[in-house]
């Protein structure tokens, strides 16, 4: 049981100090409303819409293009924490790896992915 | 778990000269040309993992990456005839592919990649490595199907390829998920010693996981029920790919059924026989039934496939050796016979592709006339074309397995659908041309009709040179 303490320690202090802040700016905090900071906030997008909405095509190409280094750092960070035990084999698979991923990232740059026309 | 040295990559030379062709590919993909650059590159590098399959013979098999991969003559059996594929495949595209609506490098590069994930089910021996195979050559195979953006049938197609596909791996993970809970691995070998000792009967959680793992490889190869894809992304495709599909995913999924039947669930024979003898007569009743109404050249040869799917896992069902071995026999005569049709309707262009357009076509290309007649005796089995040898070896080992009644059954779809490919000779060779002479094609497109009329008539004639080469896992 005792290794779980840690983690209880963790919940009740994150909740702790996340909690205060709100309490403390709700209480002591100036307030001046406008209507954009009642607007809920979701990544500067109206968080709410109807699915029939247009969406620029070009999205598409950067979430492609984000997929592509985040299956680069899945695969890094689990590597970089049994990098010595791997040794030269590790470097080279990675290497072949990134080589791979990157030909992908080329043929999106050759063809115009990285410019927003 | 072994790690793994670089000398296993020893084992995956011809898939690592696919995957180095396609890479390059891709990389000058926005540079190339002529359609002819991408065509030479594609089939060089099938040549070159043909011969390297051939050259790197083992002294038995060996297995590599901790029992995930191995290089035995089965896998080299079916590495020779991908490449085959993948040769033909590339140089039937020369005239349907110029680069005007698809793009050249990429489409190769996607036939390469789709190759390597079929030489890499051949050789697996492991359910993940199995399904990772098997989703690299179904992934390509979307692509590939809906590489003609503006076409909305192929568009169609390629939406309900992918829909399906994507189920049908579903069940083949849930399959593998749950044969790993009862036995307690994904390795064929320690899932067959698992197996040998406590059976089917000691729990039908196996009996399940086992009948999805074969659910989701009878996808691959059409078989029904899990064929419907098949018509409609066959053709919506341009006509080379379908061609590709036609024949490289059926032998891919014929290799990796033919190891997991055998190898992995080979001492529960009995009970594997009834899925896959439902799936086989199934696959012969209703491939051949629905065959006979169709008019649209692509869905003809789709519905063939699917027949010829039921006939190929007649082979399976004893669950020996021998009958593996007769599998593999068909699913090699099976794949040029129908590359060779699909060149025909390829070379015909426009024309080929609707059943009224072979209309006279004796009296005016009587050369082509002669091959197409020859591709479509030996679909239907006649003798002396390897149509015949191969439906031979595959009846002979159902009935030695005992299964007479199927066997009859095959013989008798054989007859019903020979009414269809005599109606295409009829057509050739008994009524007046409706439309002009077709034009000429280019000489790659000769040249793969010439390969597959070759085995077809060798094959025929002397099927022992291809059958001592079939050798089980």
């Amino acid at each position: 049981m005792n290794e779980y303490i840690g983690i209880a320690v963790m919940f009740v202090l994150a909740g702790g100090i996340a909690g205060a802040m709100v309490i403390l700016a709700s209480t002591l905090g100036k307030k001046n409303p406008t209507p954009e900071k009642l607007a809920p906030f979701e990544c500067g997008k109206d968080p709410f819409s109807l699915p029939m909405g247009k969406l620029a095509i070009k999205f598409y190409l950067t979430a492609i293009l984000f997929i592509l280094f985040d299956v680069e750092l899945v695969f890094l960070y689990p590597w970089a924490v049994v990098y010595r035990q791997l040794g030269l084999l590790g470097l080279t698979e990675m290497g072949v790896f990134l080589g791979i991923l990157m030909v992908g990232f080329v043929y999106a740059w050759d063809n115009g992915a990285l410019e927003w026309k | 778990m072994n790690g793994a040295t670089l000398s296993d990559l020893l084992l995956l030379i011809p898939e690592l000269i696919l995957v180095g062709m396609a890479l390059a590919l891709i990389l000058v993909a926005r540079r190339i040309r002529k359609t002819s650059v991408a065509v030479v590159g594609t089939v060089l590098a099938a040549l070159a993992a043909a011969l390297a399959s051939v050259w790197a013979l083992p002294d038995g098999a060996t297995t590599g990456f901790g029992g995930m991969i191995t290089l035995d003559g089965y896998s080299q059996f079916f590495k020779v005839l991908i490449a085959a594929t993948l040769a033909m495949a590339a140089l039937l595209s020369v005239k349907t592919i110029d680069g005007e609506t698809v793009p050249r490098g990429e489409y190769h590069a996607l036939l390469l990649l789709a190759a390597t994930g079929m030489m890499l089910a051949a050789s697996a021996l492991d359910l993940l490595m199995l399904y990772l195979a098997l989703e690299l050559m179904t992934l390509c195979s979307y692509t590939l199907v809906g590489a003609t953006v503006k076409s909305p049938l192929a568009n169609e197609g390629a939406i309900k390829y992918f829909l399906l596909a994507s189920f049908a791996s579903a069940l083949f993970l849930y399959g593998i998920s749950l044969t790993y809970g009862v036995t307690g691995s994904t390795d064929f070998v320690a899932i067959a010693s698992a197996l040998s000792e406590q059976g089917f009967g000691a729990n039908p959680l196996l009996l399940v996981g086992v009948g999805l793992v074969t659910a989701g490889i009878a996808f691959k190869i059409a078989a029904v029920p899990f064929h419907v894809w098949a018509p409609d992304a066959y053709q919506g495709a341009s006509a080379p790919v379908a061609a590709f599909l036609a024949a490289g995913s059926k032998a891919a999924g014929l290799a990796a059924l033919g190891r997991v039947t055998l190898v992995a669930f080979g001492s529960q024979a009995e009970v594997l026989a009834v899925f896959l003898a439902g799936l086989a007569a199934l696959s012969l009743i209703v491939g051949s039934l629905v065959l006979l109404a169709q008019t649209d050249m692509k869905r003809l040869l789709a519905y063939s496939s699917i027949s010829h799917a039921g006939y190929a896992l007649l082979g399976l069902i004893g669950g020996t050796a021998e009958g593996t071995s007769a599998t593999m026999t068909y699913a090699f005569f099976y794949v040029f016979m129908t590359l060779g049709t699909f060149g025909v309707v390829i070379a015909l262009g426009e024309r080929g592709e609707k059943l009224e357009g072979y209309q006279g076509l004796a009296s005016q290309r009587p050369a082509i006339a002669a091959l197409m007649l020859l591709f479509l005796l030996s679909l239907t089995g006649i003798p002396p074309t390897a149509g015949f040898a191969a439906k031979f070896v595959v009846i002979l080992s159902a009935v030695r397995a005992g299964y007479t009644g199927l066997a009859v059954l095959a013989v008798a779809c054989s007859v019903v659908s020979a009414f269809i490919y005599m109606r295409v000779v009829v057509l050739m060779y008994m009524r007046e041309p409706q439309e002009p002479a077709p034009s000429r094609f280019p000489v790659a497109i000769s040249a793969a009709l010439a390969l597959a009329a070759l085995v077809t008539l060798i094959g025929g004639i002397s099927p022992g040179t291809v059958v001592v080469w079939a050798i089980s896992p």
